[in-house]
């Protein structure tokens, strides 16, 4: 038998050029050959180029200074290149930190708007998605920033000033913040304290509901828990947990935080312009649900609030989590616009770094590196999130 | 008989006690009014409110439009600029060999709309229809008027004619003809090319404008395609070394923003040609990095076609004993590339809006003509700076809207996503 | 014309009908002979289609009415009319006492009193069994969470599938999952139990587990609307069958009449087709 069925093997073997297994390796050995050379032409070329331009060809120019200022750093002048890049970088951050959950927000409310049964609801809903989705990012940023804020701040000398707290000026918008007298170690743990007490009155609200069946409202009784421990607080550190106002000092915005006009012009345009898809994801995810759960929360007499707190929302924020980490990465990306306008985000450090005679092919490197590190990472989370509350279904 | 039970108590003892609703088609107006703005107290609060802020945004919009604005900017910018950019006239290119490019394009475009509109679908509401064609006409009528001579309207009404023209020889023509459409179409295209760029593709390196933000869009999305198809195979194939090829390229280029990859495009790709080679234009730069840029896009979105081919299509054609080569060409690739139509218009009008970047590196398409009208001593200093950016957004707006909505018709037609 | 007595169940068998006759009269109330649902008079238009012309039925406290008829005739319609799934156009539905109206607080309460239970299950994807049964108790009927937990159990248990708690309803089987539709719409308490043909996306060796599960409730009192193509279970536990057609009700009659001496064409042509 064992003979046999070699034999038939054998015979049954095909010359080299028709086996299957054979050739599937062959040409995939032929493309990779192709891709590799050409790669290395490329790198290779650069090389030589460089040598020939006498530039560097490492990335020895992250440690020489970098001879510029990035607004709202002290001493920035005195960075190197390595520096700037994580200044920018950070300043990039500020921008995604900001602006992921403003338009997630904004997006959630005017995708629910366009499923309102009023009218107008509606209509003002879709006039903002269609107004907004249909024009580029970048002119937004121009235009909220040259035509919008540029044009209606006031300049220092004429600053309002509301509630004595806060300033706008054509030189940034001053807002309370954080004592810079107090330990932030203080404020932190406070703050820790604080939402301890929240959680714990959450669940001391849900026993409630779970034992009474009574509405459990634990948002109302969180905030208040916030606010009481916070203030005890600041009662306890002797009043050192106040925010510090903002007001001008001499020719800049003192006191407090300053936004400078740039942020404000391109986190307002990305979020207003990410919002547009977003909403737009939240509707088609919204009117993805069957019909069926719909009908099956009539039929048990929920209320259309109790319909999306319990089903249509937990379901709908399944479907829209790969979408949504998409449009978190173009805002992510579109933060890189901020060099049109000058705010200082990484893109812009680049564009300032390569003017001054370093390898612009290697600071590219590092860019583009910056923004893997930041697409990954938002990917990995959206992934985590994906894993964890996908559904089980018999196959 | 409990079955005439109905009709006969119907007649003597009409019961319309109980809520009478306006899908009986009974009601007419005020039952529509009722139903959507004025309900319950909740939604006539909601009615008011809306209706003030979107009366307040309305009038603010058109004293604007027609009273405040300052439109010379636009006209006398001079309109041409926004149109083909300031450097267009030095190309040589007649306005007449120009209008004959977009006329062919028009005619090409009106090919392709006429056979993606063969298929009939469901029938559109009335408002839906208001909204395909309210938008974009009052978009074009808008951008016309800046214009001084009565020429560019009737060219513009001549560009929509042929391409109506172009969709009734869609549905029209028979025969050998007809089999060789994809050809011919792609000669079409080749000879607008010609015409548009005076046959000398050189010559793009002097356009500007909106000339040059379609020009690069176009080129963009044409040369992605096969890049996009082909990396979309890769990504689906069972070859463990080609593979992780298409996987890196798709995802390291969506990882990075499109400026990085212009800047690499203005600073960095002149040295990764051979010593001594001539090194293309900032623009045919640009356009080999936006194609690039787009390549991996596309893959995602054939990607997402292929996906939605039913495995049973594969399998049959093995059954019938065809090679995997064919299997992709006759069977997969076709419903796949026509499942991604809708997705792959929707690419092109994220390019279209991206090209916009260009300005960053110091070309003047339409943002970067801004910057040029803005700078003439005429012009400078004078707070025109809303109105410009204005009639660039309404141009923008006028395109992508329409190509969406156009987009999304042929979603429904062509069922993608209901089955 | 026979006496109630050849009516096949003890609870209608008890009841004197209108008619005395197994042909009986669609307004008159079977089971207790107190009305629970009445409809009268009702027609539903869906834009120039008419789905209902001038529906009269009654059904009276802890009978069993199945409802047949060929797709398309209204049978659905008729009942996802009385939960107001779908708004009648014209007419009345008075359900326990209470008319549906466009009043959102009568509706309310007309869904609380209705069970429905779909073709497709419509189970929540995203909760355990238990909680999908414990939603409506807890957030409607405001009940502490042990208590609509012990009660979900013992639904559960009556259903035969306690073992299932936990489970999402992705891991359930379609029987198994439409059984927890029947808890699911039994937890609420309700007074009326509508069934929207619940077999029929069920594998045919599912089919006997749900039919049999309806039968017990059935046989516990409770008063049930139930569209369906199972004649067997029609025969079995109904106390009336209507037979729609055209958006009509063509004929009323006990199980026995309805299978061996129906009255009227449509019906012939129509269980002649399917038996």
């Amino acid at each position: 038998m064992a003979v046999a069925r070699t034999d038939l093997a054998r015979s049954a073997r095909p010359p080299w050029y028709r086996d299957v297994r054979v050739m599937r390796w062959v040409f995939q050995l032929v493309v990779v050959a192709v891709v590799v050379t050409v790669l290395w032409r490329l790198y290779s070329n650069a090389t030589s180029n460089l040598r020939a331009s006498g530039l560097p060809t490492g990335f020895d120019f992250l440690d020489r200074k970098s001879r510029f200022a990035i607004p709202g750093l002290q001493d920035s002048a005195s960075f190197t290149v390595r520096q700037a890049f994580i200044a920018g970088y950070l300043n990039t951050l500020r921008v995604i930190v900001v602006g992921i959950p403003l338009c997630t927000v904004l997006g959630i409310l005017i995708g629910i708007m366009r499923l309102s049964d009023n009218l107008l609801v509606r209509a003002a809903g879709t006039i903002y998605v269609e107004l907004f989705r249909n024009v580029p990012a970048l002119l937004w940023i121009f235009i909220t920033y040259l035509v919008i804020i540029l044009q209606n701040l006031p300049p220092l000398s004429d600053e309002v000033t509301p509630f004595g707290a806060f300033v706008i000026s054509n030189r940034g918008v001053g807002i309370p913040w954080l004592n810079p007298d107090a330990s932030v170690l203080t404020f932190i743990g406070f703050v820790g304290v604080a939402m301890v007490a929240v959680v714990g009155v959450s669940l001391w609200r849900r026993s409630v509901t779970d034992a009474t069946g009574r509405p459990s409202r634990s948002g109302l009784y969180g905030i208040a828990a916030f606010v009481v421990v916070l203030a005890i607080g600041n009662f306890v550190a002797g009043n050192s947990l106040a925010l510090d106002p903002a007001k001008v000092n001499g020719r800049q915005v003192g006191g407090g935080l300053n936004i400078f006009p740039p942020y404000l012009g391109l986190t307002i345009a990305l979020v207003l312009y990410t919002a547009s898809h977003v909403a737009e994801i939240v509707r088609g995810a919204i009117q993805a649900i069957e019909r069926g759960q719909t009908e099956a929360c009539q039929a048990i007499a929920l209320t259309t609030f109790q319909r999306y707190r319990y089903v249509i929302l937990p379901q709908a924020f399944r479907i829209m989590i790969p979408p949504l980490a998409s449009q978190f990465l173009n805002l992510t990306k579109n933060s890189s616009l901020g060099v049109a306008i000058s705010y200082v985000e990484i893109a812009s450090i680049f564009q300032r770094v390569s003017n001054n005679a370093t390898p612009a092919l290697q600071a590219l490197v590092v860019l583009m590196f910056f923004y893997l590190t930041l697409s990954l990472g938002i990917s990995l989370i959206a992934n985590l999130i994906n894993r964890r509350l996908s559904l089980e279904t018999r196959a | 008989m409990s079955d005439d039970f109905g009709a006969v108590s119907a007649q003597e003892e009409p019961l319309y006690g109980a809520p009478r609703l306006p899908e009986g088609g009974t009601g007419g107006v005020r039952a529509i009014l009722r139903d959507n703005l004025f309900k319950d107290l909740k939604n006539s609060i909601l009615t008011l409110l809306f209706g003030a802020v979107l009366a307040f945004i309305a009038l603010r919009t058109l004293r604007y439009l027609f009273v405040t604005a300052r439109w010379e900017i636009i006209y006398d910018g001079p309109l041409s600029f926004y149109m083909v950019g300031k450097d267009f006239g030095r190309t040589g290119i007649s306005y007449e060999m120009l209008w004959a490019g977009i006329y062919v394009a028009m005619f090409t475009g009106g090919i392709a709309a006429g056979l993606g509109n063969r298929s009939a679908g469901p029938a559109m509401s009335l408002s839906a229809r208001a909204a395909m064609i309210g938008g974009p006409l009052f978009g074009v009528v808008f951008i016309l008027s800046m214009t001084r001579t009565i020429t560019p309207t009737i060219l513009t009404v001549g560009a929509v004619g042929f391409l109506l023209l172009g969709s009734q020889a869609a549905r029209r023509v028979r025969g050998a003809l007809k089999r060789r459409l994809g050809l011919i179409m792609l000669a079409l295209v080749g000879l607008s090319f010609g015409f548009i760029t005076g046959f000398d593709p050189s010559n793009i390196d002097l356009f500007g404008g909106l000339l040059l933000t379609l020009v690069v869009a176009f080129a963009g999305i044409g040369l992605s395609f096969p890049i996009g198809v082909v990396m979309a195979l890769a990504r689906r194939s069972s070859f463990p070394l080609i593979r992780p090829i298409a996987v890196g390229y798709i995802e390291l280029i969506r990882g990075v923003p499109l400026i990085s990859l212009l800047f690499m495009g203005q600073f960095a790709i002149g040295f990764m040609f051979p010593p001594g080679a001539s090194i293309p234009g900032p623009i045919p730069r640009a356009i080999i990095m936006i194609t690039l840029f787009s390549g991996a896009y596309v893959a995602e979105v054939v990607r997402g076609g292929l996906q939605s081919v039913p495995s049973g299509q594969i399998e049959a054609g093995k059954a019938l004993g065809l090679s995997p080569l064919t299997i992709t060409r006759e069977i997969v690739l076709p419903q796949a590339l026509r499942n991604s139509i809708p997705a792959l218009i929707g690419q092109f009008i994220s390019l279209l809006k991206d090209v916009s970047l260009l300005v960053i590196i110091g070309l003047q398409e339409m943002l970067g003509i801004i910057d040029v009208v803005l700078a003439r001593r005429e012009f400078t200093n004078q707070g025109y700076t809303p109105e410009a950016y204005a009639f660039v957004g309404a141009v923008y707006w006028t395109l992508c809207f329409s190509m969406s909505r156009a987009a999304q018709r042929l979603e429904t037609r062509l069922g993608v996503g209901t089955r | 014309m026979t006496d109630e007595t050849s009516n096949p169940t003890p609870s209608t068998a008890s009841t004197p009908t209108s008619s005395g006759a197994v042909m009986s009269d669609a307004t008159v109330a079977g089971g207790t002979g107190e009305p629970m649902i009445t409809l009268t008079d009702v027609d539903k238009l869906f834009g120039d289609f008419q789905a209902l012309k001038g529906i009269n039925l009654v059904v009276g406290k802890q009978e069993v009415v199945v409802v047949i008829g060929p797709s398309g005739s209204g049978k659905s319609t008729l009942i996802r009319c009385v939960n107001h799934l779908e708004k009648h156009t014209s007419g009345t539905i008075i359900v326990d006492g209470t008319e549906l109206t466009a009043d959102i607080r009568n509706i309310q309460e007309c869904r609380r009193e209705c069970g429905m239970v779909f073709q497709s299950f419509n189970l929540f994807p995203h909760m355990t069994v238990l909680d999908n049964i414990t939603l409506g108790p807890r957030r409607v009927r405001k009940k502490p969470k042990a208590q609509a937990e012990a009660e979900a159990m013992e639904l559960l248990e009556m259903v035969k599938i306690p073992e299932q708690a936990r489970k999402l309803p992705g891991a359930l089987s379609g029987g198994q999952q439409q059984r927890v539709a029947i808890a699911r719409a039994l937890a609420m308490q309700p007074k009326v139990m509508l069934f929207d043909e619940p077999t029929s996306a069920l594998d045919p060796e599912m089919v006997k587990e749900v039919l049999d599960a309806m039968q017990s409730l059935a046989e516990s009192g409770m008063t049930m609307i139930v569209v369906t193509h199972e004649m067997g279970f029609a025969r079995a536990v109904a106390d009336r069958v209507a037979f729609m057609a055209d958006g009509e009700i063509v004929e009323v009659g006990t199980p026995e009449h309805f299978f061996t001496n129906p009255q009227e064409e449509r019906t012939k042509l129509f269980l002649s087709q399917i038996l």
